[in-house]
């Protein structure tokens, strides 16, 4: 593959001084830049040193946020020349649905998208373009907080309407992505109320229900066991009146009772690995509340936890051990 | 069992290899890693953090590179109409006429690159009588946004927690805060915490690890009582923190992910800070981070993948913290020893010593 024609040979750049980067005898961590990035990079510290915002201006920054995305000046300076030229936002967008896929870690490309949007000002195609970027990689930190940014920004309820829906589909591909339970939590308790989510009641059962399902599906579910929390405290609704639904994940599978469709209490599916170390916890979380007699039963909970379902955190559970005795002398 | 050196073995930490990294690194990088380019500055400081930690400044630099490092650090100090700082490099710098001597809007400080700066001369035992105190503290207001957060540049878009925590460290050290409004800054970190216990980088976002450490890190560097957690608030982000250090004995950053070195340190820092630094397991910690180190120096995100400097200085700073109950009977348990560390700065404690006494503003 042969190089571009460098800057400094193309006539129509001859306007231009570029500009060598600073370097002392002793530099720390110096890279060694290509030929080509050394080029375009002089010829950009050139352009702005003249202020120059032009069409040409688009075509170098493009240039060097391709080889290095993180160049967060080129960024700035290739968005100020967007807007002094009024070029066709809708086209750079385009562009950076090619750029992100590439570069979907570096948080420039998600900055710049951002800015875009606060003039374009139309968010629901960038759902269809968040959710492609997700078939890529479902946990992506920087696009999942575009998104949470999108929908809270916009805050339309047209925009919200969907979104339930979208995370399910997520959810299904895989039970245990932590950032859809994130974004399921954000959508339903933390962005207001929406259009047909007024009967917070309704709600709140809508989502217990939704979760103890998925529990009862894969009980080895951090994700989802920290949901269930989350509706809780959330709900002022006290760890107690889980008992019921526990109980049977704290056991092994020999020692389930019949199985009854309750869809207040769905117990573990047929192939679950139980008990499961989450419930036992869970378990030990509402004696504990309960204090006094109770706390007995949590200390040997926490005990099985240390010694055989968890013994990875061993010294957590002896800690849990140590606060409850603790709680019980004060 | 776990906290009895009986039956543990551990291999050697391959301290000269790693400094071996470390160093070649900052003689240069490949034209691969040319993304690197606007963030040498914190690149220095992983690398000679790293030779920090274990104890080999002197041993593998010469007194020559150390003064024309910090010459090349100071040429990165600028000042200009939003206060003083540090560049992260000269990537927007041409020639060092005179006339130039302060900044475009192009060409100007960074917050996270002047923590990194400061505690990069605090590690060459730099005296700091160059510093701009009150231009930072200007800058650091420039920085400073409406909710609480800080932005990477004065009047920038780019904005995320840690330059929130750079802030405040800095603040720490000069040991003046009224470059920040405090107040501000803690209510935005209170609006970055999720159900789960843990921070998100922004408000609504997913709690990480990362993210946590610089909340639990700002909140207690922070000179005012009020806003602080409450104990149940402590208890749920400890309960959090404590379930990421998975059964390899490595940490990942967020719920159902997979162990990453750097989260070591960036969860461990956490439950330290909270007081709660006994519940990490060293024993596999430290048999994690034995298995990432790459076979030709260096220390890994995780078995089997190349070394960096970040997930290096990381590491080392993980184990500096939660040292491993290695017998002193072994021949291995040399190479396992570490100086305290500072988990708030996150420096040596020797080195975080040095930076608070240079660089405090004198009254």
């Amino acid at each position: 593959m042969t190089e571009p024609t460098r800057y400094a040979d193309r006539p129509e750049w001859s306007d231009v001084a570029p500009i060598e980067q600073y370097e002392n005898t002793n530099p720390l961590a110096p890279i060694f830049y290509t030929n080509e990035y050394k080029d375009a990079t002089n010829y950009f510290r050139g352009i702005v040193k003249i202020g120059e915002k032009s069409e040409r201006v688009l075509e170098l920054t493009e240039h060097i946020i391709r080889l290095n995305p993180a160049h967060y000046t080129a960024w700035q300076y290739r968005y100020e020349t967007l807007i002094a030229i009024d070029s066709d936002l809708g086209k750079e967008l385009k562009l950076m649905d090619e750029l992100a896929i590439t570069h979907l870690k570096t948080y420039q490309v998600w900055h710049h998208r951002r800015l875009l949007m606060l003039k374009i000002r139309k968010p629901f195609p960038e759902l269809e373009f968040i959710a492609r970027t997700f078939k890529v990689d479902a946990k992506n930190y920087h696009t999942w907080s575009y998104r949470q940014w999108l929908l809270a920004y916009f805050n339309d309820d047209e925009l919200w309407g969907a979104e339930l829906d979208f995370v399910e589909d997520l959810l299904y591909a895989d039970i245990r992505n932590n950032s859809a339970w994130h974004h399921r939590f954000f959508t339903v308790f933390q962005s207001g109320v929406h259009e047909g989510e007024e009967d917070r009641e309704r709600v709140l059962k809508r989502e217990m229900i939704y979760v103890k399902q998925s529990i009862s599906l894969v009980p080895n579910n951090a994700s989802a066991w920290n949901y269930l929390r989350g509706i809780l405290e959330q709900s002022s609704t006290p760890y107690s009146k889980m008992i019921t639904f526990v109980e049977p994940y704290t056991l092994s599978m020999d020692e389930q009772t019949a199985d009854l469709v309750d869809l207040d209490n769905p117990p573990p599916s047929k192939g679950a690995h139980l008990p499961c170390a989450l419930a036992i916890e869970f378990l030990a979380d509402i004696y504990e509340v309960q204090g006094g007699e109770s706390m007995l039963k949590a200390t040997e909970l926490w005990k099985s936890l240390g010694n055989e379902h968890d013994v990875a955190r061993k010294k957590y559970w002896e800690y849990r051990i140590r606060e409850g005795l603790r709680a019980l002398q004060a | 069992m776990s906290g009895t050196s009986e039956n543990f073995y551990l291999p050697s930490l391959a301290r000269a290899a790693h400094a071996g990294h470390v160093k070649r690194c900052l003689s240069g990088l490949p034209d691969s890693q040319v993304d690197l380019d606007s963030g040498r500055m914190a690149i220095a400081f992983y690398c000679l953090g790293s030779l920090d930690l274990l104890k080999m400044v002197q041993e593998r630099t010469s007194e020559t590179d150390r003064e024309s490092w910090r010459e090349w650090i100071w040429e990165q100090q600028t000042s200009g109409i939003h206060g003083s700082g540090f560049r992260p490099s000269p990537f927007m710098t041409g020639s060092m006429s005179v006339e130039e001597t302060r900044y475009t809007d192009y060409d100007t400080p960074h917050i996270i690159m002047t923590y990194t700066a400061l505690l990069t001369l605090a590690i060459l035992r730099d005296d700091f009588s160059r510093l701009d105190k009150k231009g930072i503290l200007s800058f650091l207001k420039a920085c400073q946004r409406e909710d609480g957060s800080f932005s990477t540049v004065p009047g920038g878009g780019e904005t995320d927690l840690r330059t929130l925590y750079c802030a405040f460290v800095i603040s720490h050290l000069l040991d003046d805060w009224s470059g920040v409004s405090v107040e501000r800054a803690l209510s935005f970190i209170a609006s970055c915490r999720s159900y789960e216990g843990g921070y998100g980088q922004f408000t609504h976002c997913e709690a990480n690890g990362g993210t946590t450490y610089i909340a639990m890190a700002a909140i207690h560097l922070a000179p005012v009582t009020s806003n602080s957690l409450t104990p149940s608030e402590i208890r749920k982000t400890i309960e959090w923190a404590a379930h990421k250090q998975l059964q390899s004995g490595g940490f990942c950053g967020r719920t159902n992910k997979l162990a990453d070195a750097c989260y070591c340190f960036w969860i461990g820092a956490s439950l330290k800070i909270l007081g709660a630094g006994d519940l990490v397991d060293s024993r596999s910690l430290a048999s994690f981070l034995a298995s990432c180190q790459f076979k030709f120096g260096g220390i890994a995100k995780a078995p089997g993948e190349h070394s960096d400097p970040y997930h290096t200085y990381l590491s080392l700073a993980a184990l500096s913290m939660f040292p491993p109950p290695i017998s002193a009977n072994d021949a291995n348990s040399s190479s396992w020893a570490f100086d305290a560390l500072d988990p708030l700065i996150n420096a040596r404690e020797e080195t975080a010593k040095w930076a608070r006494t240079h660089i405090a503003i004198r009254r």
